[in-house]
């Protein structure tokens, strides 16, 4: 289902970028991995509209570090723009595999962590056993929510 | 003081040594800790990239756990206290997006009601009132070179995370761990990069070996200011340096690894706790001759 993601980002914001690249300078992760960049993020929705980019695999190489926002002259919310942009992606199916996993272990026991041989390891550190998560509240509103048109749980 | 503790994922998990820290240090200067049973923050990382209605409408349940137990909120991770402050600020300014989450919390007999704050461990240390115990408790002081990594998301993006005590001309970087270990006499020392990424949400999304560049990158800055230690305040920064380092080292053979803690292991240290007592025992870049050629064993 295609989502626009205007409804959730302020779209007359992306105007206001004068293509400086303070922001793409700073990423982290433009400098270790083939990465999009804020700036070219921002300069092809200008161009294409979001349709092509959140089809982009390469949309999902970020730190989510927001030093890019931090760093906008024309304080632009980029990373507003991304987790909109990421939303859409993952609604048409462009979303990482491992990122996946976690979505649906997330969904499954209310955690982002297994939970193996856990007391024990708790006991060594002089710590009493874990509270439980209400896992059936947490599954129930996750539905209700609709994350699994997205992801399956 | 008291406050409900929120552990998150990955400290009671994975890294339980730095709960007990926190526990013991929490006891010692007066800080009274309530547990509940909580879910999963969720992460900025993840769900919130993934599905953002989901991921606010989990945070609410968080939220409403604590505010039906009448505290604050206190964190232990720089993720957590990300995505806990921005919806609860999220869900008390919006009213079309609380009557949304509070329709489906309804339904799990829970309701937002804007009635709590959310702050994180080192924001509750920093406070006067404990500041000052801490220096009436501490019986030894550790002086080593420390380079604190804070965590992006304990401090970005600014209009979220901006702290309220300042005003709104004041440039902001973190400054509270570094006064803070300075207080039990560790040298702070600034580093190249030292606000920038740790690598984690990079190597946990997408590409592992990209994330550990990062990590390599920073050692480099973090070695040339000659740093002993690194004091962390979020389990996902010290996964990176003290898992990252030993992946790297495998490597690199020549990479000279920085012993890492968490912020309240080297509070309890210096409170006279045991290496044990705050968990370094099961760190994977060993401390022990560190610590032992200051007097700490």
């Amino acid at each position: 289902m295609t989502v626009k993601i205007w409804n959730f980002f302020p779209r007359e914001a992306l105007y206001e970028c004068y293509q400086c690249a303070r922001c793409t300078g700073s990423c982290p992760a433009l400098e270790v991995a083939s990465a999009l960049g804020p700036r070219e993020t921002i300069l092809k929705c200008l161009n294409l509209g979001h349709d092509e980019i959140v089809e982009d695999e390469k949309l999902w190489v970020c730190c989510t570090c927001n030093v890019c926002e931090d760093r906008c002259p024309q304080k632009i919310p980029i990373s507003d723009l991304l987790v909109a942009l990421r939303n859409s992606a993952a609604r048409r199916g462009n979303i990482p595999d491992k990122l996946e996993i976690a979505i649906e272990l997330l969904a499954k026991t209310g955690r982002s962590m297994i939970v193996h041989q856990l007391d024990e390891m708790r006991a060594h550190h002089g710590l009493a056993p874990l509270l439980p998560v209400p896992v059936d509240e947490v599954r129930e509103i996750l539905k209700k929510t609709r994350l699994d048109e997205v992801v399956e749980f | 003081m008291k406050y409900a503790i929120y552990l998150g994922c990955a400290i009671p998990i994975k890294y339980p040594g730095f709960e007990a820290a926190t526990r013991n240090v929490c006891e010692r200067l007066g800080i009274d800790l309530v547990d509940l049973p909580f879910a999963c923050c969720p992460p900025p990382t993840s769900l919130k990239m993934v599905h953002y209605d989901s991921w606010l409408a989990l945070a609410a349940l968080n939220l409403c756990m604590a505010e039906e137990a009448g505290l604050n909120l206190m964190t232990l991770c720089s993720g957590c206290v990300n995505t806990l402050k921005e919806a609860n600020q999220t869900l008390k300014k919006s009213d079309s997006k609380r009557r949304k989450v509070n329709r489906i919390l309804e339904e799990q007999n829970h309701h937002f009601k804007g009635t709590i704050e959310v702050t994180h461990i080192l924001d509750v240390l920093y406070q006067d009132s404990v500041i000052e115990k801490l220096i009436k408790e501490k019986v030894r002081e550790i002086p080593l070179k420390v380079g604190c990594h804070y965590g992006c998301h304990y401090f970005r993006p600014p209009k979220i995370m901006y702290p309220e005590e300042l005003s709104e001309a004041e440039s902001y970087v973190p400054v509270k761990m570094d006064h803070l270990l300075s207080i039990i006499g560790m040298e702070p020392t600034e580093y190249s990069r030292k606000f920038l990424c740790c690598g984690s949400p990079l190597g946990a999304n997408s590409d592992q070996d990209a994330g550990y560049a990062i990590v390599k990158e920073k050692l480099r800055h973090i070695r040339e200011r000659n740093i002993e230690a690194l004091s962390v305040i979020c389990p996902s920064c010290f996964e990176q340096f003290d898992m990252g380092q030993i992946a790297l080292s495998r490597k690199f053979k020549d990479l000279v690894k920085v012993p890492t803690f968490y912020l309240t292991q080297l509070i309890g240290l210096s409170l006279g706790m045991s290496t044990k007592e705050v968990g370094l025992d099961v760190h994977r870049v060993k401390s022990k001759k560190l610590l032992e050629g200051i007097g700490i064993s």
